[in-house]
Formats: C-alpha cells, sequence, structure tokens
C-alpha cells in the first residue's frame, strides 16, 4: 500500500484545528456522564479518592512511610495513570465507536482522537480536587518546577493523539488488540512506579525503571504537581517517543486511512458470511 | 475448501464519470448493481483501490437521515452537533432553528433527550436537520424518507427545496418517478459496471428491458 502522505497530514491539521467539532463531542460526552446523576463524573473521582486515602495509609504503614509524602506522590501518581490508561483503552475503540459516522461522512479521523483526549483532561481536572485535599494536607509545596505541569501535560495530550489514532486504527482492523491492550496496562500499573517509589526498588534495579516510558509520561506530570522537576532523562524519553511515535502512526496512518471504512464494513460481512475468510482487501 | 478462499468483491469496475454544476444525475440498477458504493465513492467515504476521484466543492452525502445523533443529548443538542457534523457553522445552524422547530413540529420535546421521542418523531427530526442544508454536491440515498403519512407530502416538498438549493445532484433510487421528476441524466449500474448512460427516459427503459431479460432467464 502506497502512503499517501498528504491525506493524513491534512486529516492530521484539519483534525487539530478544529476544536469546535472535538470541543463540543468531548464536553457532550462529559454532559451525558452528569445526566440523571447528581455528581456525574465527581462518582469516579470519589472512588478514587477513597481508593488512594484508604490505600494510601494503609501502604504508607505497611512500607514505613510517611503518609505525608507517600499520600501526595500515590494520589499524583494514580491521577495521571488514570488519565493515560483510560486514553489508551478508550482509543482503542474511537473508531468503531464512531462507524456510524465514518461510514457515511468525510471527515478528519484526527477529530475522533482529539475528542477522547479531550474528554479525559476533563476528567482529570475533576480527579485533581483530590490532590488539592491531599496537597492541603500533606502541604505539598508549590515551587517554580509546579509550573512544568503544562509542558507535561501538553506532551502527554500531544501523544496521546498519536496513541488513540494508532490504536483506533489497528483495532478497527484487529478487534484482539484491544484485548491486548487492556492486559497490558493491568500489569503496566503494577510495574510502572505509581504505587511505589522508583527509589524503593534499589539501585540494582533502576535501569527497570528508566527504560519504561510509560513512567516518564507519568513522571512529566506527576514530578511538577509535587513541586518537583522531572528529570532530563524523562524529557528526553517522552520527547523522542512523542516524535517516533508521530512518525510512526502517520506511516500507517497514510497507508491505511482510506481503507478504514473497509474495516470497519469487514466486521458486518465477516459476522454474516461464517466461513468466508475476508481480508482488508476491498470487502463490501 | 472454500473457507481457505479469498472472497473477493468487486463493486464497481470500469466506470467513468464527470459531473457539472446543474447536473442531477439518477442511479438506477438492481439490488447489489453497485449503486450505494457509487454514491459512497462520490462522498470521499470509501476511496476506489484503483482509479481516480476528483471533487471540486462541498459534498454532502446523506445516507441516514441523522449522522451523529445521540439519544441522550436533547433535540436542541442533536441539531448542533449534527449540524456540525454535515458541514455547517454554528451561525448557520442558528439560522435554520426556527425553520426546523417548525417543520418537526415538536415544540418543546426538543428540550427532552432525543431517546425519549417516537420512531416517528425520530425520524422527523433527523430529516429536518439533514435537508435543512445548503449543499453544493448532493448526495442522496432513496433511504431518506419521512416515513409518517401525514409528512409524507411536506418531507417531499422539503427534499425538492433542498434539491433545488444544490448545484449538483446524484440520486440512487428504485423510484422511476423520483428519478424522472428529478434528474436531467441517467446512468444504469449492472453488477459494477455502467450498463446505460444517457437521458432519465432512455436508461430507464435501458432498465426495463434489462430486468425483463433476466426474468426471462431465470423462468
Amino acid at each position: 500500500m502506497t502512503p499517501q502522505y498528504h491525506v493524513a497530514l491534512s486529516d492530521i491539521t484539519h483534525g487539530l484545528i478544529d476544536w469546535r467539532m472535538w470541543g463540543r463531542l468531548g464536553w457532550q460526552e462529559t454532559k451525558r456522564r452528569y445526566r440523571r446523576t447528581m455528581i456525574g463524573p465527581f462518582w469516579t473521582t470519589l472512588s478514587l479518592g477513597i481508593f488512594i486515602f484508604t490505600l494510601g495509609l494503609l501502604w504508607a504503614q505497611l512500607w514505613k512511610q510517611d503518609p505525608k509524602s507517600y499520600l501526595p506522590f500515590l494520589c499524583s501518581g494514580m491521577l495521571v495513570w488514570v488519565m493515560l490508561s483510560t486514553i489508551i483503552t478508550e482509543g482503542c475503540a474511537v473508531f468503531t465507536a464512531a462507524e456510524g459516522l465514518i461510514k457515511q461522512l468525510r471527515f478528519p479521523y484526527t477529530l475522533l482522537a482529539c475528542s477522547v483526549v479531550w474528554r479525559n483532561f476533563i476528567v482529570f481536572l475533576h480527579n485533581l480536587l483530590i490532590f488539592i485535599l491531599v496537597a492541603i494536607y500533606a502541604q505539598v509545596p508549590l515551587t517554580r518546577h509546579s509550573f512544568l505541569v503544562v509542558p507535561g501535560l501538553l506532551l502527554v495530550f500531544l501523544n496521546g493523539i498519536w496513541v488513540v489514532t494508532l490504536l483506533g486504527l489497528l483495532c478497527s482492523r484487529f478487534r484482539d488488540i484491544q484485548q491486548i491492550v487492556t492486559s497490558i496496562l493491568q500489569v503496566a500499573m503494577f510495574v510502572t512506579p505509581i504505587l511505589w517509589t522508583a527509589q524503593q526498588l534499589g539501585p540494582r534495579f533502576t535501569k527497570f525503571v528508566d527504560y519504561n516510558f510509560l513512567f516518564h509520561y507519568v513522571e512529566i506530570v506527576r514530578a511538577p504537581l509535587l513541586g518537583q522537576a522531572p528529570s532530563d532523562w524523562s524529557w528526553f524519553v517522552t520527547v523522542v517517543g512523542t516524535v517516533l511515535g508521530w512518525g510512526f502512526t502517520l506511516y500507517l496512518f497514510s497507508c491505511f486511512r482510506r481503507r478504514m471504512p473497509y474495516w470497519l464494513w469487514g466486521a458486518v460481512v465477516l459476522a454474516s458470511l461464517v466461513r468466508a475468510n475476508i481480508t482488508g482487501e476491498f470487502p463490501i | 475448501m472454500p473457507h481457505h478462499q479469498r472472497v473477493t468483491v468487486r463493486a464497481l469496475e470500469n466506470l467513468s464519470l464527470t459531473l457539472k454544476h446543474g447536473d442531477r444525475l439518477g442511479i438506477v440498477g438492481h439490488n447489489g448493481a453497485g449503486k450505494s458504493t457509487l454514491l459512497r465513492v462520490c462522498a470521499g467515504v470509501c476511496e476506489p483501490c484503483q482509479g481516480r476521484v476528483n471533487i471540486e466543492g462541498h459534498v454532502s452525502p446523506l445516507f441516514t437521515t441523522s449522522p451523529g445523533l445521540d439519544g441522550d443529548d436533547s433535540g436542541y443538542e442533536n441539531i448542533i452537533t449534527c449540524g456540525l457534523f454535515l458541514g455547517m457553522t454554528r451561525n448557520e445552524i442558528n439560522r435554520k432553528i426556527a425553520d426546523i422547530e417548525q417543520f418537526t413540529e415538536l415544540g418543546d420535546y426538543l428540550s427532552l433527550p432525543v431517546r425519549t421521542y417516537s420512531t416517528g418523531m425520530l425520524v422527523r427530526l433527523g430529516f429536518a436537520i439533514a435537508t435543512a442544508i445548503d449543499p453544493e454536491i448532493l448526495i442522496l440515498d432513496e433511504g431518506l424518507g419521512a416515513g409518517d403519512a401525514r409528512f409524507a407530502e411536506r418531507a417531499k416538498k422539503r427534499v425538492d427545496a433542498l434539491i433545488e438549493r444544490s448545484s449538483i445532484l446524484v440520486l440512487a433510487s428504485h423510484s422511476d418517478l423520483l428519478i424522472q421528476s428529478m434528474c436531467n441524466r441517467a446512468i444504469l449500474l449492472n453488477r459494477g459496471s455502467m450498463a446505460a448512460s444517457g437521458g432519465v427516459d432512455e436508461v430507464i427503459e435501458a432498465y426495463h428491458e434489462m430486468s425483463a431479460k433476466q426474468a426471462e432467464g431465470i423462468s
């Protein structure tokens, strides 16, 4: 398949620019979560808050840590992790869920990726309330490094868009990928220093953390929230990740953007023709 | 061993077509002849694996009545979302709202979630939004209808006005009457290829001949 870079690039730029559209889609989705409930998305905030407070205090005791330093660490890490992992899981379904639109309109698909990232940012802002409470309790200092949270978040969003686009594209062809991604994320949460600190691992295993790129994406937002500066290595890994990720996504998107509507139909055909082996070539 | 074979469907082949301002093209053919596929290719939804599609202007495809309609959103909210997806700006949508209110006769229901609507009400809303656009190139599948008999006549007027506003029309339909009243040229599709092209009446005649021949062949 010859890549059509101009089509993919135009999709991406038009998608990013059309903030009215993805802003609206993400906002409507958030409003829907508020309907017929009294506190809407704050339910996830509440359950996350309970998780952080109870387990935070328990683990601080178990691992002989000071709750005033462990709780803010756990809280900020969990907030960022919840945002990252939800963006990734929702990314898998982004195009299959918008099947109806993709099959009848020509529009920049990247728009849908932006709306996933945007609505997860809105949820993140809801959850930030827990951190503010924890920060007041633990007296987390507000330093000049705190402002690094802005570039940190921007970098996360920039990566979120390629991740969602890439996973959405792959999952519209191979539905199994969603299962693989969910399984990996479950394990990733425990091997990434969110519940435990990198220092606890001891010097022998620091490489294990240094090469975990998910850790660095968490770190560029978490460290500023804690009033610290992320390490240069974290900035380096995430910036390189952004460039490589976008490059790879652009390549695959250029090759397969045009095929995606067919893939979305393919599933319908596959379900009806039980024995037929239909590939992405041209199933109608 | 059928399940080891790759099933390849060639939906369209050897098809060449140029449409200019003022052209109203009707597409006729049996089910599965490729009508909807051709419409989707014209709309840029499906890109052909061989050949070229050159579109100048904004294409408005109307395959189902309501792109992006969400059950939990109110009628008004859906008017805006669907309108944006159909390529309208917020100002254009605001200008059309009165017209949509008047056509749908939904009144206060427009402030309720669309999920509470009856099927007929939902069809009316979707139809009213879809037909509110000012299309340059209008791609219309015959499925776009207003169901409910009381609205049929008004719906027809609305579609007529919509077509009137468009610069180019591509319409697929099984109804000779619709094609004859709306189009100034037509093509006949058979198994993905163009079997006839030209004036509306001659193409429809060719279509009936083809149907008759095939019916003979079967009996």
